[in-house]
């Protein structure tokens, strides 16, 4: 059961991670407001599902509603803050700037919460969703707990279809031109802000996804659950797995995970000090930041290499375009008032780019 | 009115703690083009350094200063060495995340040392003064008056002294001061000595201040310095000193009339506003295009 825990965890934050990467891995913008949406996700799930606080207790909405519907409401509204967040510091600001901002949104956020008790109870926190519908699917609780592993990596896994897909797909090489030459990619004609923006909307909504899962997973939540030092973490296990790969992201957040807590657990830890072992752990992070950047940077696994890249074979049209190409060919080739000379033959010989091809619609 | 003016005291107090460490932060941007993020933790070893040495100096507050001073420049010198210089090239903000990791390093070896909990000095705060319209402890005064010895120091080095006017030159463009015969190298590092020495005193004003602090007094604090550095203009350091007035002020007034929780929710969305309108500080002509990358 221990490691069941340990794998649901590694695998919600590995949704989170996903949704992260898009921002930072191909965005390229460092935004440290994540573990807020994280938080929001979580909150937000729990507010509409667990029902309506008995005072001293406080919180908004108090619903009784079901939990994947509670679970899709957190996600817009986690969307919906990230709307305002990104809109103001994506416009203009860049790098350290970007990165500060969003800082002190997620710092702003945290304080609100915790000192603010009628919003989500401050730093008493809000809990009760312990293990939704077990009784309607009748499962014992350790069933439960393996039956939600399950869940956690089909949702996982269905997430990383959807990121691969994406980043195959114009807005995701729109998405990294921008990252590479901002301005370069904007006289290409390519909206910036809206294509830095969609992608951060996107990522915060994993991100709130992976809040909803979390709210399940430990059936509690407060403020000391969620300081904003956590995303580093993150951070760590993209770098680790490698940015702006999805397969490696995801490999760098079970490394990450399931190793440290493997390898932590034989540190020394003296019984009087028990926050002894937890601050060792968050030093070998802080040096897994530093050495990664400093000596392998790109990470275990590479990003995929662009498409122009040297040491890449041009892929050839994919079938459905050589054969529209074929024949907008011949009937050019066909219509006698035509001045160009295109020989159908040479044009289904020659390789081209799935960039060139694909990319025109969607500047 | 008496309210309002007893926080604009307070807020003074702290807007004196605030520009030194901003004056520090905006040094360390000028010599080494880095947004450090460690800089919270020269505070917070500057702090823990005087919390040690209170006993062996037998509560002798100047002592207490002066080891955090050096615990401090320890730090920023290791910090130059350990990181700064080995990531030089590298983009800003890999830099910026590798300092954010050695912040993480330092507040948990914090953490191993001393322990998660909160602790205080055991100084006498000294009695009650009023000065002028303000009201304030004795260890207040102090604390003002030692800030502005201390920024009147740094004006006078950074002006009148050949090592002011190298740090000048290695900051508007390092491999010219090089090529003039500047060393550069050495210029930075006492710099960052520098920076850390100021950095480590004003965590010990600012502990000594709060009252109570713990392993995280720095990072806190950072986003302030942040804060009051970009209302200055980042890399002016005589402008962020306006810029740390007008984030002490808005802190302390703001969270006086609501409650003292939400003081840094204030600074955080004087940050954002300043942001927005006045990225390059609000004493210059607002221009948004030289804070894109």
């Amino acid at each position: 059961m221990y490691w069941v825990s340990v794998f649901t965890e590694a695998g919600i934050f590995a949704i989170l991670a996903l949704g992260l990467d898009m921002v930072w891995g191909w965005g390229g913008d460092f935004d440290l407001a994540f573990y807020g949406y994280l938080a929001l996700g979580s909150y937000m799930t729990f507010v509409l599902t667990i029902g309506r606080p008995t005072p001293p207790v406080e919180y908004i909405i108090g619903w009784h509603l079901p939990v994947v519907l509670a679970i899709l409401v957190a996600v817009v509204v986690v969307v919906a803050l990230a709307a305002i967040i990104g809109a103001i510091a994506l416009r203009n600001l860049r790098e350290i700037y970007f990165a500060v901002t969003t800082l002190g949104a997620v710092y702003a956020l945290y304080l609100l919460v915790e000192n603010y008790t009628p919003l989500f109870d401050g730093y008493n926190g809000v809990y009760g969703l312990i293990n939704p519908g077990q009784t309607a699917l009748r499962l014992t609780y350790n069933g439960y707990r393996i039956a939600l592993l399950g869940v956690v990596l089909v949702i996982l896994f269905l997430a990383y279809l959807v990121v691969q897909r994406l980043s195959r797909s114009p807005f995701g090489r729109m998405l990294r031109s921008v990252r590479e030459d901002e301005r370069a990619a904007a006289a290409y004609g390519r909206k910036v802000f809206l294509t830095r923006y969609r992608a951060y909307l996107f990522g915060a909504a994993l991100a709130g996804l992976a809040g909803g899962l979390f709210a399940i997973f430990i059936s509690a939540f407060n403020p000391s659950a969620w300081t904003p030092q956590e995303l580093l973490v993150i951070y760590a296990a993209i770098l680790v797995g490698g940015r702006g790969n999805p397969r490696g992201v995801i490999a760098g957040v079970f490394v990450v995970y399931v190793g440290f807590i493997e390898l932590t657990r034989f540190l020394p830890s003296p019984a009087s000090r028990p926050d002894f072992s937890p601050a060792m752990r968050q030093v070998l992070i802080g040096l897994m930041i530093i050495l990664m950047l400093r000596f392998r940077p790109e990470g275990i696994l590479r990003e995929r290499p662009g498409l122009d890249e040297p040491g890449r074979p041009a892929r050839p049209l994919t079938r459905p375009f050589r054969a529209r190409a074929l024949a907008a060919a011949r009937a050019a080739a066909s219509s006698s008032g035509s001045p160009l000379d295109i020989d159908p033959a040479a044009l289904s010989a020659l390789p081209v780019h799935e960039g060139t091809a694909d990319e025109g619609g969607t500047g | 009115m008496s309210t309002f003016l007893v926080s604009v005291g307070v807020g003074l107090a702290m807007a004196a703690i605030l520009s030194l460490s901003a004056v520090a932060f905006t040094l360390e941007y000028a010599v080494s083009r880095v947004a450090n993020f460690a800089h919270g933790e020269f505070l917070t070893i500057g702090a823990y350094a005087a919390y040690s040495a209170q006993n062996v100096f037998h509560q002798n507050v100047a002592a207490a200063a002066v080891v955090a001073a050096l615990a401090g420049m320890l730090a920023g010198l290791a910090l130059n060495v350990g990181l700064i210089e080995q990531f030089r090239g590298r983009s800003a903000i890999t830099v910026f995340i590798a300092t954010l990791g050695a912040a993480i390093i330092v507040e948990n070896v914090l953490v191993m040392i001393y322990g998660a909990a909160n602790v205080s000095y055991s100084f006498a705060q000294g009695g009650l003064h009023h000065v002028g319209p303000f009201l304030w402890t004795t260890s207040d005064i102090e604390v003002i008056v030692s800030a502005l010895a201390v920024a009147g120091l740094l004006y006078l080095l950074l002006q009148r002294t050949r090592f002011g006017k190298a740090i000048r030159a290695v900051s508007q463009d390092r491999t010219l001061a090089q090529v003039s015969g500047i060393p550069a190298r050495a210029i930075v590092m006492r710099t960052w000595g520098l920076a850390g020495a100021v950095s480590g005193f004003a965590g010990f004003v600012l502990a000594e201040t709060i009252g109570t602090f713990g392993p995280t007094l720095g990072f806190s604090f950072l986003l302030l310095t942040i804060t009051a550095t970009v209302a200055g203009g980042i890399g002016r350091p005589y402008a962020t000193l306006g810029g740390a007035l007008i984030v002490g002020l808005v802190l302390q007034i703001g969270g006086t009339y609501t409650s003292s929780a939400y003081e840094l929710v204030f600074a955080f969305l004087l940050l954002v506003l300043l942001m927005l309108f006045r990225p390059n500080g609000v004493f210059v002509r607002r221009s948004a295009i030289a804070v894109r990358a």
